[in-house]
């Protein structure tokens, strides 16, 4: 029983944060500034 | 007394329950292939809307052209080839959405598959865990579906190494086959080391039942169909021995299509490439422990939105942990122990068990983890640790492996040593069923399936419009009419005088030129590939086609001779910019409002 609870707490907690991490990524961003545009990609 | 089940079996009262476990047998077979499934519709969404997905390498084009591989280096080898095929028989459009959601269900029912546990439970965990991670989401973004093909694939490939069967294992690898050389490496690492390692089975006097045994020991000689021959037996080096070189012989034969072109081809490798294409930190915990959490991809725009915080790098490697640690104590169920390299290869009949899976239910929790380790235990491990290694001599040694590509650059494949982690994640993904295996709760077994999904959120929706699809403006579909319909022979050229593009009607996502494969004929243009260093500098990492250096070189005669120049060498047909006006003596075929189509006079 107790490992059930802590498992339940362990996703309870997670949900939490994916809550807030998709509150923040799903929040208007400022439109990017127009980069170098043929890059592969930046390290 | 037994029933009369001839006689009574449809009037019998648990008929119904013999059905119903055989649709709920059914229906927990399919479950990991229907979580993934459902993994892919949320982490695709709007990349399944109509249109194409373009994104880095992830070029898919209306009417792909039967190609043959080029001069170059055969990266999209076959994979192209198989994607034109695909498209004469079914939409396009819904060809990369079938091949992008397949990499999900293959994946998941994969890892699946490998649990050593009947329970569904464990497997759903696994199956959400391998569907759903930072490699596999990072790959994603950087367009290597390619690549994702061999991935998805790869638990079905080590399933079929402990299975037994030539032919199985090459059923196994075809995902692998299809995505071309990056996918045949990385399945090849883990396929290899699980041949040389899973256990052989233990001789046994002649009429004993199979019931396993110790592995490690000399094996019986077994006639051709498979009956062991009385008193002969082979050491245990020799069947493992065999059995690497069956699965390096499936492996090359697949690895052709691409092989050969390689072999043949005057492509060379740019050791710079291994400063560039170097796993990074992605994170706050590190390059390594980026690596150990699944991340690490060197391209900074590969990244999951919101993956850099400190909660998801902390959250993301304490799974990683338990993982790890699950798999290390990872073990078949005691009550049907392993039999090691035994199976169905070796013709398992009704009521036997193959060597992956336990047969009925796990026995309590207090007994699981007491059986043997399953057959792949080792193998997978010494993949996944192979596979860390290249990732981190990138990182720690790149004078090395430097030096390797200069030597021979038949060693450029290593430069992106990130990739070849996907053995790990498979590792941990079995690694965390084994942990639920543990736990008899329909609770903890719904949180262990959502974890994945939990630890990192925003792949969810495309990772949040990453990825997109759009469909290409008129003149594009206009321009490949015009040159696809001209029997006249001759090369396009390919500017602005770049790999890449960032397209507005393609939400500025940057893309591989989708020129390179739009077109019958040969399409020259700048392979060369440019990579943003964090100070503000570029690195450059040269052409693999020995026959840019030319096209550059007739670009750089200036608008007075180029023109002649570029003829000189067979090129028919220049794609510029709309605004374009640097080809005094072309005739512009086509003008759109983004792009310009030139035709240049053949030499007199």
């Amino acid at each position: 029983m107790l490992r059930v609870i802590a498992a339940l707490a362990i996703g309870a907690i997670l949900a939490v944060g994916a809550s807030v991490a998709v509150v923040n990524v799903a929040s208007p961003a400022p439109e990017p500034p127009n980069r170098p545009l043929y890059n592969y990609g930046d390290r | 007394m037994a029933p009369d089940a001839s006689a009574g079996i449809r009037s019998h009262p648990l008929e119904s329950v013999i059905m119903r476990s055989g649709w709920v047998e059914t229906a927990e077979r399919s479950a990991p292939a229907l979580l993934g499934l459902l993994l892919a519709l949320l982490a695709l969404g709007p990349a399944l809307g109509p249109g194409f997905v373009l994104r880095y390498d992830m070029v898919f084009v209306p009417d792909p052209p039967l190609a043959l591989p080029g001069e170059g280096f055969p990266r999209a080898v076959p994979s192209d080839l198989v994607v034109a095929l695909l498209s004469r028989i079914a939409p396009d459009q819904m060809v990369q959405k079938a091949v992008l959601i397949g990499i999900f269900v293959l994946a998941a029912s994969g890892a699946a598959a490998l649990v050593p546990s009947r329970r569904l439970g464990p497997r759903l965990a696994a199956a959400a865990f391998y569907a759903w991670n930072a490699y596999l989401a990072q790959r994603l973004l950087l367009g290597q579906w390619a690549l994702l093909l061999g991935v998805a694939g790869l638990p079905w490939a080590v399933r079929a190494v402990v299975l037994g069967g030539r032919l199985r294992l090459a059923v196994a690898l075809l995902p692998a086959a299809v995505g071309g050389f990056q996918a045949m490496l990385v399945s090849a690492l883990a396929v290899l080391a699980t041949a040389a390692t899973a256990p052989v089975p233990a001789a046994r006097p002649s009429g004993t039942p199979d019931t396993g045994g110790s592995p490690g020991r000399a094996v019986p000689i077994r006639a051709p169909r498979g009956r062991a021959v009385p008193g002969r037996t082979v050491p245990a080096w020799a069947v493992r021995a065999r059995r690497v070189v069956e699965a390096a012989l499936v492996l090359g034969v697949l690895s052709l299509p691409w092989l050969v072109p390689a072999l043949l081809s005057r492509a060379v490798t740019d050791p710079a490439g291994v400063e560039a294409f170097a796993a990074r930190a992605d994170g706050p915990l590190g390059t390594v422990g980026s690596l150990l959490s699944l991340g690490g991809i060197w391209n900074a725009n590969a990244v999951v939105p919101g993956q850099e915080s400190w909660w998801s790098a902390i959250v993301r490697l304490s799974l990683a942990a338990v993982a790890v640690w699950g798999f290390a104590r990872l073990r078949a169920p005691r009550a049907v122990p392993y039999r090691a390299g035994a199976g169905e290869a070796r013709g398992a009949g009704a009521g036997e068990v193959p060597p992956y899976r336990a047969g009925g239910e796990d026995v309590p929790s207090r007994r699981a983890g007491q059986g043997e380790a399953p057959p792949y235990r080792a193998g997978v491990a010494v993949a996944a640790g192979g596979g860390l290694a290249v990732a981190l001599a990138g990182v720690f040694a790149p004078g090395a492996l430097g030096g390797l590509i200069a030597w021979w650059p038949g060693f450029g494949p290593l430069r992106d040593g990130q990739l070849y982690l996907a053995p790990f994640v498979l590792l941990q993904a079995v690694g965390l069923a084994s942990v639920v295996a543990r736990w008899h709760s329909r609770a903890v077994v719904a949180v262990a399936a959502a974890v994945p999904v939990l630890v990192l959120p925003t792949f969810a929706l495309g990772a949040f419009g990453r990825l997109s699809a759009v469909d290409y403006p008129d003149e594009w579909r206009r321009v490949q009419a015009i040159v696809n319909a001209d029997p006249a022979p001759g090369a396009l050229l390919s500017l602005p005088w770049g790999a890449h593009r960032a397209f507005a009607w393609n939400g500025r996502r940057v893309v591989l030129d989708p020129a390179t494969k739009m077109f019958r004929r040969r399409v020259l243009w700048n392979d060369a590939l440019l990579v943003g260093l964090p100070g503000g500098g570029r690195l450059r990492v040269a052409s693999e086609d020995p026959a840019v250096a030319a096209a550059q070189a007739a670009l750089r005669a200036g608008p007075d001779g180029r023109t002649a120049a570029l003829a000189g060498l067979g090129v028919r047909y220049v794609l510029a910019q709309a605004g374009d006006n640097t080809f005094q003596d072309a005739v512009t075929v086509f003008q759109g409002p983004e792009i310009r189509l030139l035709r240049l006079d053949p030499p007199k």
